[in-house]
């Protein structure tokens, strides 16, 4: 008995220290969950370029805000546009508005470019200085001479008499179709005009605090805007505004599947017990469960995130499965009995179903995503604190009087007596064959669909927005776009032409609507030269167009070398680090990763392009060096596939470990302990094939937790006699219900990986449930083990 | 956020507008001697000076402003070279070549280039006058205007355009910073039905 004491002391001890390390990680260090659901994906594998990348396209991405304020008039949409920013400049340190474009900029920009003019030609205009004749360039010069309007023009005539680097401009200026008016950024959407605002974050877009703040400034902003005039709209669209619908959301689904589940628990176990005493007891070994997982989750991870408690919460409720098995047996075993004889007695079982639970949950921990793993074992610790609370605590609180024999439920307990079971004869082998007919029919229907995009469904309103904001700007995406590299930087450029080349076709047929690429602004050397050659070559040197055009407007002989002279400038190269350094720019330095990793890479960006177009894209960059498509979406489906497959064979190996974990135990006997998880497993993907529904990872994970509860089943009713048998399949009916009533909630979950989880766990445990005495022993008074032989 | 705060040039000559702001006495004057035909077409002579070139050039040719359509320019002297301006495109043409498209879809200047060209032509001052400082004087039935633009980058482009006129506009001079000076002179005005012609009107 002392001994026992010693036991209940020290756990007393140890949760007292879990309680103050909680303390202090909540009150001392306030720690936050994380919500940013890309920590939960799989770390690229292998190519720490392609990583960057990557981190570089979504990073620029992520703390941006875009709002546009349109009206039916300009001076409308700039009011408003005022009124929102005047809102957003009260908390500079949340957000901040980029600089207004002014006069300086402007001149800033183009210096750089008009200084090596001659080395820029757009695509076209490279064509038709190799194709078109003299004549064609000496019209173009004089319809520019002559006419009042005659297209764009910078600076004075004489600097750019065949329009050349007018028409460069303009090419780049077309790259976006937003354009600098009166000092803010206009785009027009019909015959609407739009101010675009582009805001940065300067909090973290995945914070919690964030969120609290963020949007309701945001919200505040779009009112005033509205206020301030008539039919003034505006759009918002940003990775934060999705980040905090999907918070909000999982919080809103943390309570009620919580609160849910929990209510549902103390309903059953007060009709159950009529008592109060158990729920307490069963809670606190839940509560000891979690603060325990909690806090070597913590010490392990440094972090944990936001779908780990809610997921990790349902998955340690599991646990209170011993202590209702505990409780159970306790008001159905004799008074005499101690309960640490009564511990003794139920020990193996309560061992083995531990055992079996958390193989299957340790299974998560072997998937590659850390979000899966930190689940595992927030999952695993969780489980292990709970059973210990029960092993040494519960004899010690729960003594042979301290529950009363409930009368409740008394026909639940008896329905056991008529379950049908399965033996040698006509109605199970009827049964047998409807299984087999319906499994095969179920199973052929069964497919896949591992597309990411399935596991998240953003707000149907956000995704209006984005979409419209995405269309009026053209952005490009930052999850799809071609990665190249080479050795230096020009060979990068080189390679970036290479690929524009194949890319411009599909620009014509409307595949994509452009690329932004940084040799748009600075051609490779090579091309550089090239260009200055060709303008050289065909309009400017001896008796070519430039002297053509001369003569044709009467000027003196001299004049053509004078304008050749002073079109010519100086003859120099623009290097990306000229680029990089001037304002131009800006908007687009995150396409250039520079050097990584011993060799130079960039990005170049597509935009307008959509989904189904991918494979086309995918097969551009075929036989060129140095040039990858990178599809984000596309590979984190494929590895939620791969994974899909792996988690399969998982679970099959996990049958055979289970299966020889109780070999030594239950001998030749333990198919019966196995048979209903495996019916259930079979019949719930044929039904979930029959329904039409996509198998992904996540069924394969429920499937997994369905083994490892499914069994526990089993082995209780197993483990029963006689005169527990009931009680066995009371706690087996309660811990069934209390588990679907937390998995239940969770298929009313609006994310569908959830969704499709509690689903599959929602049949699965029914019909391991209702399965479970089908197969349970005809002779009752033998007890399959040693423990009752105590 | 990509942006591009080049663009200067003629295309953001143009930037807009609406917004009729406190007009001043002498522009109101303006506005009650100019006649606001919906048709409107004519003659015109352009000079043009440019640094670099020792000669001035001439060109003449026909233009019609139609409310609610657009502008046509055709120069027909010393080559034939059409510029058409309407909502969602300018176009030009030189001989049976097609020189140059701008479409407002591609490009979103487009519209206000063509209302701010528009307002030029049939001599709108309120309209211009939220893009332009507008120095107007009056004496009897003439009138000229000084047009500065507010925005600074965009007078750098476009330096300072001069307009004189009485019922309908007569002189335009544009001078550039750049030194270039372009200057037109508008005659043989007609107005209503029968001023355009047949190619013409099939052009706009």
């Amino acid at each position: 008995m002392n001994k026992r004491l010693w036991l209940v002391l020290a756990w007393l001890l140890v949760v007292c220290a879990l309680l103050a390390h909680n303390a202090y990680l909540f009150a001392g260090k306030r720690i936050e969950p994380d919500t940013d659901i890309l920590t939960l994906l799989p770390v690229q594998e292998r190519d720490p370029v392609l990583q960057q990348a990557f981190t570089h396209m979504v990073d620029a991405a992520q703390q941006r805000v875009i709002v546009l304020v349109g009206a039916d008039d300009w001076p409308q949409a700039v009011r408003a546009a005022d009124a929102f920013n005047d809102v957003i400049a009260q908390r500079d340190d949340l957000m901040r508005a980029s600089d207004p474009v002014t006069d300086k900029t402007q001149g800033e920009w183009l210096s750089l470019f008009q200084q090596h003019r001659l080395n820029l030609l757009t695509p076209q205009q490279e064509t038709d200085l190799r194709g078109q004749s003299g004549e064609y360039w000496v019209d173009a010069a004089m319809g520019k001479l002559y006419s009042p309007f005659g297209g764009p023009k910078l600076g004075a005539w004489r600097d750019d008499p065949f329009g050349l680097f007018g028409g460069w401009v303009q090419a780049r200026a077309q790259e976006t179709p937003v354009r600098p008016r009166d000092g803010k950024l206009f785009v027009a959407d019909g015959s609407r005009h739009s101010v675009v605002i582009p805001l940065t974050l300067r909090v973290p877009a995945f914070s919690i605090d964030a969120h609290q703040a963020v949007m309701p400034l945001l919200a505040h902003a779009r009112e005033a805007a509205e206020a301030s005039g008539q039919k003034v709209d505006v759009i918002i669209a940003g990775v934060v505004l999705h980040a905090a619908a999907a918070s909000e959301r999982a919080n809103w689904e943390v309570s009620v599947i919580g609160v849910g589940s929990m209510v549902g628990v103390i309903l059953l176990i007060w009709l159950t017990f009529r008592s109060f005493k158990p729920i307490l007891l069963i809670m606190l070994s839940i509560f000891v469960g979690s603060l325990g997982a909690l806090s070597v989750c913590w010490l392990v991870f440094d972090r944990i995130h936001l779908l780990t408690l809610v997921f990790g919460a349902s998955l340690i409720g599991v646990a209170q499965d011993y202590g209702i098995y505990f409780l159970c047996n306790r008001v159905g075993a004799a008074k005499e009995m101690d309960s640490w004889q009564l511990l003794r007695r139920l020990f193996p079982g309560m061992f083995l179903t531990f055992v079996t639970t958390i193989v299957g949950y340790l299974a998560l921990a072997l998937t590659p995503f850390p979000g899966l793993r930190q689940m595992a074992v927030f999952s695993s610790l969780g489980l292990v604190f709970a059973w210990l609370t029960v092993i040494f605590w519960f004899p010690f609180l729960v003594g042979p009087n301290t529950l009363k024999k409930g009368t409740q439920g008394q026909w639940y307990k008896r329905s056991v007596d008529y379950w049908p079971t399965a033996g040698l004869n006509r109605r199970t082998l009827l049964a047998f064959i409807l299984f087999i007919g319906f499994s095969a029919f179920g199973l052929s229907r069964l497919t896949f669909n591992d597309d990411i995009r399935l596991l998240q469904s953003p707000r149907a309103d956000l995704v209006g927005e984005q979409n419209r904001m995405t269309k009026l700007l053209d952005t490009p995406s930052p999850v799809q776009f071609y990665l190249v590299r080479g050795e230096t930087p020009e060979d990068v450029l080189q390679r970036e032409e290479m690929l524009k080349r194949k890319l411009d076709p599909l620009i014509e047929n409307h595949t994509i609507s452009g690329y932004q690429a940084l040799s748009n602004w600075i051609p490779s050397s090579r091309t550089q030269l090239s260009n200055r050659a060709l303008v050289e070559a065909k309009l400017l040197s001896g008796h070519g167009p430039l002297w053509m055009l001369g003569t044709k407007i009467n000027e003196e002989y001299n004049w053509a070398a004078a304008m050749r002279a002073n079109l010519s400038g100086p003859e120099s190269l623009m290097t990306v680090d000229d680029f990089l350094r001037s304002p131009a720019s800006e908007a687009f330095r995150h396409l250039w990763l520079g050097k990584v990793d011993g060799s130079y890479a960039s990005v170049v960006a597509l935009r307008g392009l959509s989904m189904n177009n991918s494979s086309i894209m995918k097969g551009v960059p075929q036989g060129m060096e140095g040039v990858q498509w990178v599809d984000k979406i596309d590979e984190i489906s494929s590895v939620l596939g791969r994974y899909r497959l792996y988690m399969g064979w998982v679970v099959l190996l996990s049958f055979g470990a289970v299966y020889l974990l109780l070999y030594p135990r239950y001998g030749k006997s333990t198919w019966r302990v196995l048979m209903p998880t495996i019916i259930a497993s079979i019949a719930t993907l044929a039904m979930l094939g029959a329904a039409g529904q996509n198998l992904q990872l996540f069924n394969m994970l429920a499937l997994m937790l369905i083994l490892g509860i499914g069994v526990d089943y089993g082995i209780f009713m197993h483990e029963n006699t006689a005169h527990n048998k009931h009680s066995v399949w009371l706690e087996i009916g309660i811990s069934a219900l209390s588990t679907l009533l937390s998995f239940g909630l969770l298929a009313l979950s609006s994310t569908p990986a959830l969704q499709s989880f509690g689903l599959t766990m929602l049949i699965g445990l029914t019909l391991v449930w209702l399965s479970v005495p089908c197969f349970s022993r005809k002779e009752t008074g033998k007890a399959g083990g040693a423990a009752e032989n105590e | 956020m990509k942006r591009s705060p080049l663009f200067c040039g003629i295309l953001v000559l143009l930037a807009l507008i609406s917004l009729p702001l406190q007009a001043s006495p002498a522009i109101e004057k303006i506005q009650s001697l100019l006649a606001k035909p919906n048709v409107l077409c004519g003659r015109f002579d352009q000079k043009k000076k440019l640094n670099g070139l020792k000669s001035p050039l001439s060109s003449s040719g026909r233009f019609c402003v139609v409310a609610e359509k657009g502008v046509l320019w055709r120069t027909l002297s010393p080559f034939p070279n059409t510029v058409r301006l309407t909502r969602n495109e300018i176009t030009q043409t030189q001989g049976d070549r097609v020189a140059m498209r701008l479409d407002a879809s591609q490009e979103p200047t487009v519209r206000m280039i063509n209302n701010v060209l528009f307002s030029l032509l049939s001599g709108d001052l309120a309209q211009l006058e939220s893009l332009f400082e507008v120095d107007a004087r009056t004496q009897g039935n003439k009138w000229n205007v000084a047009l500065k633009a507010r925005e600074p980058a965009l007078a750098k482009a476009i330096g300072s355009i001069s307009l004189d006129g009485g019922i309908y506009v007569k002189n335009i001079v544009i001078t550039e910073s750049s030194g270039d000076r372009t200057s037109i002179v508008f005659s043989e005005i007609k107005t209503g039905k029968g001023a355009m012609k047949p190619e013409e009107s099939s052009q706009l």
